[in-house]
């Protein structure tokens, strides 16, 4: 009988990573690296508005990513997030400024166009067995369309804090007299902690990461995969219409035409948190970890002297990095 | 229908473009009915504005499908080149015609940046295409400072570069872009069907690891797709702001997947392997006349971003249900 | 032994060309280890694929449990209590033990999965079955022999009363496959029927209460295990009578220059320390079962696939070989064994797949001469025989045959003087075998040289001037032509060292 050139029984394959305590453990490190580095390089980043500028510009990017997760860890993508956030925005935004809806009708129109899209990219995945990046890149296409028709090509002013519509700002920026609350924050982790709790403990979550695994194996275990990959699709739009709702708070007016690019950090930070592009692989945590190296290096890099634009050069440096990173992670696994 | 497919002529013309032909007619024909005053050689050469510049970049992006990839920077690609060979004539007062060759250039380098991660990296392409997408946007607006760029309007000194769209004679315009791109096409057409170059990008987009298996070094080959793709974007820049003039960072989506649509609608398959030059060309005055016609008849942009999303995904459909059924 | 539990009577089973299952005959009892044993293509696989509902069989009837039935599908065999233990195991990596073993059958607590529960489930079904695994550890952090093992739980947790194994020692440390043995004696007190597909002669006496032997299709017969010898299962595994004639002598000059030298080639677990020569005008035959690591050493030596150490020397200098570009450059060109995936661009002509491997000697400037493409092309039409209607024909169209003599074309217009054929006439029919077999013989006649991957023992003996066996990675003998016997090559096959 053969020798086995393979290490000893039982726990033997955990690369330095894992024995690092898991990729989570290393991102949070780089965060907190992150933070000290731009904390002793500028004085101006210690400041409480800095902080508060950080979250604020990081609830909506946090919200697709975590949504686009899901499909990742299926081996697809979505790539609608961007200007689907936006259209959804708008839609909602024009019922609510244009048509007199109220405010939280409107925010319900966000949540429905974006679960709408989401069903449709669903469908044309996991059913027509459109190639995802494709599939998604069509319904980017068109969501950026829809939002412009729908708006008439006029940007959308979501009522300000103070007025009478202006209330739904405060869930996310919460003023009480002088002291400015992130209120929002709170709603990422509870969001956090219920979408980890769907992808590791419910039949919904376990199914994603089983398909991503392998498909097959998956497919012959008896389960029907057309709709895990529809519900993976579905919870990526529904949290875009979230993100939509988010970004709106934040923002005093949203534009046709923007969005693209937006699906970049989501997609980068999910990366980075250690969702694997082969799929199979990911947790909500590692996800909110990545999307807040993005936006640290977003906002810290101003700090430093860096134009705001080279924040998108840096974005594309980061995501090819972390593809590169998990590539030759996979490689390793691989060639056991 | 099989009978039609099976005629001599129709098979040496190709069915799939007589197929093409059709729908740009009958496209043409419902505007010159639904629109006002669509019928006229002005709206002609205002489509062909939109074609040349989508003309190339689907031209290039139909190499990269080819080899079984994808690319869709090519937009923002061609608007950083375009900004940034701009900025050098309006800001640095450098010489029209090595503005013109530097919006080519750095066409070039980011196909060949592009290229280079997804042949010798094994990185997705659609990874790379988003992160360039966004390099590309940066390095723009950095360069400039986030401001527009204006080229020269044709009679001011440094103006002649219109010219390559169109000449004025006598009262009327010649459209001189229009050859251009038939013949860029045409070469295209050449390179693909009878270059190594192109044998190689079809086979390779057809079965990479036979390929490889037969000694040839693919991973050079296909860099070079994605080279002569970022490189028809910097020379699609040019027929941009021939045409359009101002030119701002941070945008060009859009125009990927028009480009892309284009190919698709030709014939061209996501798969790889199959690619169609002259497909590319007619789905590209498609929607080159789509985009016009909305236009005219009183939509918005918008519609025709729709409808190209929608035919994009008809087109692949159709492409996926016929590769099933030849397996 | 327990009573019958299965009894698989006239099984008949034909694909386009081949009659892959005639007339078997095959029984099962409970508590009893029945080993089913055959070469490359005796039909074992496609018994238990009848059995379990893959491929439905042409005729015959199954009984099981006293009843007669027919599974439409894995999932229905699997739930009656018929489970495969497969080569390669198909498993969910990235979740744990507990998770593989309870997909798609989760316990809930409301809309909450009992991770727990499952745990708990697992922990006493490995005690019960005598196994020490953590199941909260990953799938793919274990070794293969513990994720094997899980398998096997996976189907005991189905109420398995029947379960296949199809080659379950082959990946295994002498260790596991004692645990292994353990467990299949649990599984035995356990009133489980146990098929054991294997190849390792030496574990027949070990584990197993009787042996089956199947050749070319057909069932052959029984032994008992502890009465029968390694000879007697040899015999009846090749026991055939040949046809054509086998090779008798070689004709090869002793003097003949050695024109590939490979050393001490390693290349993870299927090439381990091989190392061999081949001279100008022989050709070698590399025999072996399935899995043995010809095909691997072959795609090492070719640059396809990275090897960790090694030396190859052509005509007596020393090559560095790290893709397959620099093999071709050496005139080395291979033929795989999957032609529509490795060997052939289906989609292409058959000039254009042609010229593949040596495009620019076509060259007219930056334009390919199609002129020379085509006269080149049409030049190894004739003389291969190749049947096309044009050479424009798409490769897909052609018969397998045809498709393999596209592939050799590429080689020949390369001019390789070393060919490496990877199982040359698979798939193939009788007339387009003894092609094949006669273009080998004349490219050997014009001074190149061939090294032959075959499991068919026929063809082995027909063609090869020197036989090399291989067993599971290692080289396990060398033969010359006059020395080869069927019985020989099997025996080197089926070593467990």
């Amino acid at each position: 009988m053969p020798k086995n050139t393979h290490k000893s029984p039982g726990l033997s394959n955990r690369s330095i990573i894992q024995r690092l305590g898991g990729q989570n453990v290393v991102v949070f490190l780089i965060v907190v690296a992150l933070l000290v580095f731009f904390s002793i390089t500028s004085p101006n980043f210690r400041k409480y508005s800095t902080i508060l500028s950080i979250l604020d510009y990081s609830y909506y990017i946090t919200l697709i990513a975590i949504g686009v997760t899901f499909p990742l860890i299926t081996g697809g993508v979505d790539l609608s997030i961007g200007t689907g956030l936006i259209c959804y925005s708008l839609v909602g935004g024009y019922l609510v400024v244009y048509q007199g809806w109220p405010v939280w009708a409107g925010m319900i129109v966000c949540v429905l166009s974006g679960a709408i899209i989401g069903l449709l990219n669903g469908i044309l995945v996991g059913i027509m067995d459109l190639p995802p990046f494709l599939a998604t890149l069509c319904t980017m296409m068109m969501t950026r369309g829809l939002g412009s028709i729908f708006s008439r090509g006029l940007g959308i002013p979501w009522p300000t804090a103070g007025t009478e519509g202006g209330w739904f700002r405060t869930i996310f920026k919460l003023n009480i007299e002088d002291l400015k609350l992130p209120l929002g924050f709170l709603w990422i982790l509870l969001l956090v902690a219920l979408m980890s709790y769907i992808l590791n403990h419910t039949k919904t979550g376990r199914y994603v990461l089983a398909v991503g695994c392998n498909r097959e194996a998956t497919k012959l275990s008896g389960i029907n995969i057309k709709t895990v990959y529809i519900k993976a699709y579905l919870i990526s739009g529904i949290f875009a219409g979230l993100a939509s709702i988010a970004y709106s708070a934040i923002f005093a007016s949203v534009y046709p035409g923007t969005g693209a690019g937006f699906e970049l950090e989501g997609i980068g930070g999910a990366i980075i948190g250690g969702v694997s592009m082969t799929g199979g692989v990911g947790s909500i945590t590692g996800t909110l970890l990545g999307v807040f190296i993005i936006c640290i290096l977003k906002t810290g890099l101003p700090f430093i002297g860096l134009q705001a634009n080279w924040q998108q050069i840096i974005t594309g440096i980061v995501l090819i990095t972390a593809v590169l990173i998990d590539l030759n992670r996979n490689k390793k696994k691989l060639k056991r | 229908m099989n009978k039609i497919k099976q005629n001599p002529l129709v098979k040496k013309i190709g069915f799939n473009r007589i197929v093409l032909c059709l729908v740009l007619l009958v496209m043409y024909g419902f505007f010159a009915l639904f629109a006002n005053n669509f019928v006229s050689y002005n709206r002609i050469l205002s489509a062909m504005n939109y074609a040349y510049f989508l003309g190339f970049l689907a031209l290039g992006v139909t190499f990269v499908i080819a080899t079984g990839g994808i690319d869709f920077s090519i937009g923002p690609v061609m608007f950083c080149s375009a900004i940034m060979s701009g900025y050098l004539l309006t800001h640095y007062k450098w010489p029209l015609w090595i503005c013109l060759i530097a919006s080519i250039i750095i066409g070039m380098l980011y196909g060949t940046l592009n290229g280079y991660l997804v042949a010798y990296r094994n990185v997705p392409s659609f990874i790379t295409s988003m992160a360039i997408m966004q390099i590309s946007k940066g390095v723009a607006s950095v360069f400039t400072k986030a401001q527009t760029v204006s080229w020269p309007q044709l009679a001011e000194e440094n103006g002649w570069y219109r010219n390559f769209i169109k000449i004025k004679v006598g009262n009327t315009y010649f459209p001189v872009g229009f050859i251009i791109l038939l013949v860029t096409a045409i070469i295209c057409s050449i390179i693909l069907n009878k270059t190594r170059a192109g044998r190689y990008f079809l086979c390779i987009g057809s079965n990479k690891e036979a390929v490889r298996l037969s000694g040839v070094n693919v991973k050079k080959w296909q860099m070079l797709a994605y080279i002569i793709c970022g490189t028809m974007a910097g020379i699609a820049a040019i027929f941009f702001v021939a045409a359009y003039t101002t030119v701002q960072p941070g945008y060009g989506d859009q125009y990927n997947n028009e480009a892309i649509a284009g190919c698709v609608m030709g014939g061209t398959s996501m798969a790889g392997g199959l690619a169609s030059i002259s497909g590319t060309f007619i789905g590209v005055m498609i929607i080159s006349i789509l985009q016009e016609g909305i236009l005219a008849i009183g939509l918005n942009k918008n519609y025709q971003l729709v409808i190209t999303g929608l035919i994009v995904i008809v087109a692949v459909y159709m492409d996926v249900i016929s590769r099933k059924r030849k397996v | 032994m327990g009573d019958l539990i299965l009894t698989m009577k006239g099984i008949n089973k034909t694909f386009p060309g081949v009659h892959a299952l005639n007339d078997v005959d095959f029984d099962l009892h409970r508590g009893e280890v029945h080993a089913l044993m055959g070469e490359n293509g005796a039909g074992k696989s496609t018994l238990m694929k009848v059995l379990t509902g893959i491929y439905k069989k042409d005729s015959g009837t199954i009984t099981y449990e006293g009843k007669v039935v027919e599974f439409n599908n894995p999932r229905e065999a699997q739930e009656a209590g018929i489970v495969i233990v497969h080569q390669e195991l198909n498993f969910l990596g990235h979740l744990t033990v507990a998770q593989n073993i309870f997909i798609g059958r989760e316990y809930m607590k409301g809309k909450t999965i009992d991770d727990a529960r499952m745990i708990e489930e697992s922990t006493r079904l490995f005690q019960r079955m005598n196994i020490n695994i953590d199941p909260t550890e990953k799938m793919n952090n274990l070794t293969v022999g513990k994720q094997q093992m899980c398998e096997i739980a996976k189907a005991i947790s189905h109420d398995a009363k029947i379960i296949v194994f199809d080659e379950p020692t082959a990946a295994l440390t002498e260790t596991e496959v004692d645990e292994l043995f353990e467990i299949i004696r649990e599984l035995k007190k356990k009133d489980i029927g146990i098929i054991y597909i294997t190849h390792r002669i030496d574990e027949i006496k070990v584990i197993t209460d009787r042996v089956s032997v199947m050749r070319d299709g057909k069932y052959i017969g029984t032994l008992i295990s502890k009465d029968s010898t390694k000879d007697d299962i040899i015999s009846m595994m090749v026991g055939r009578v040949i046809y054509e004639e086998p090779k008798t002598e070689s004709k090869v000059p002793k003097d003949a220059p050695v024109v590939l030298k490979v050393e001490n080639l390693n290349a993870g677990r299927s090439v381990q320390n091989i190392s061999f020569e081949l001279h100008k005008g022989e050709i070698l035959g590399f025999a072996g079962l399935m899995g043995s690591g010809r095909t691997e050493t072959a795609r090492a030596i070719f640059g396809a696939d990275p090897k960790e150490s090694g030396d190859i020397y052509v005509n007596g200098t020393k090559v560095e070989i790290k893709s397959p570009q620099d093999a071709v450059i050496h005139g080395i060109g291979y033929l795989s064994e999957d032609r529509k995936r490795y060997g052939i661009v289906v989609q292409r002509t058959v000039s254009e797949n042609s010229t593949m491997a040596c495009l620019e000697n076509f060259m007219n400037g930056f334009f390919i001469n199609k002129k020379k493409e085509n006269k080149e092309t049409e030049k190894y039409v004739r003389s291969l025989a190749i049947k096309t209607p044009n050479i424009d024909q798409l490769v897909v169209d052609l018969s397998g045959g045809n498709q393999q003599k596209v592939v050799l074309t590429k080689w020949l217009v390369k001019n390789c003087d070393i060919l490496i054929f990877d199982e040359p006439t698979r798939g193939i029919d009788v007339g387009a075998k003894s092609d094949i077999y006669k273009l080998m013989n004349e490219l050997v006649k014009e001074g190149k040289s061939i090294i032959m991957i075959s499991s068919e023992l026929p063809e082995i003996l027909r063609m090869s001037d020197r036989i090399i066996v291989m067993c599971e990675g290692r080289k396990s003998g060398e033969l010359s032509i006059e020395e080869a016997t069927q019985e020989k090559i099997m025996h080197l096959a089926t070593m467990g060292n």
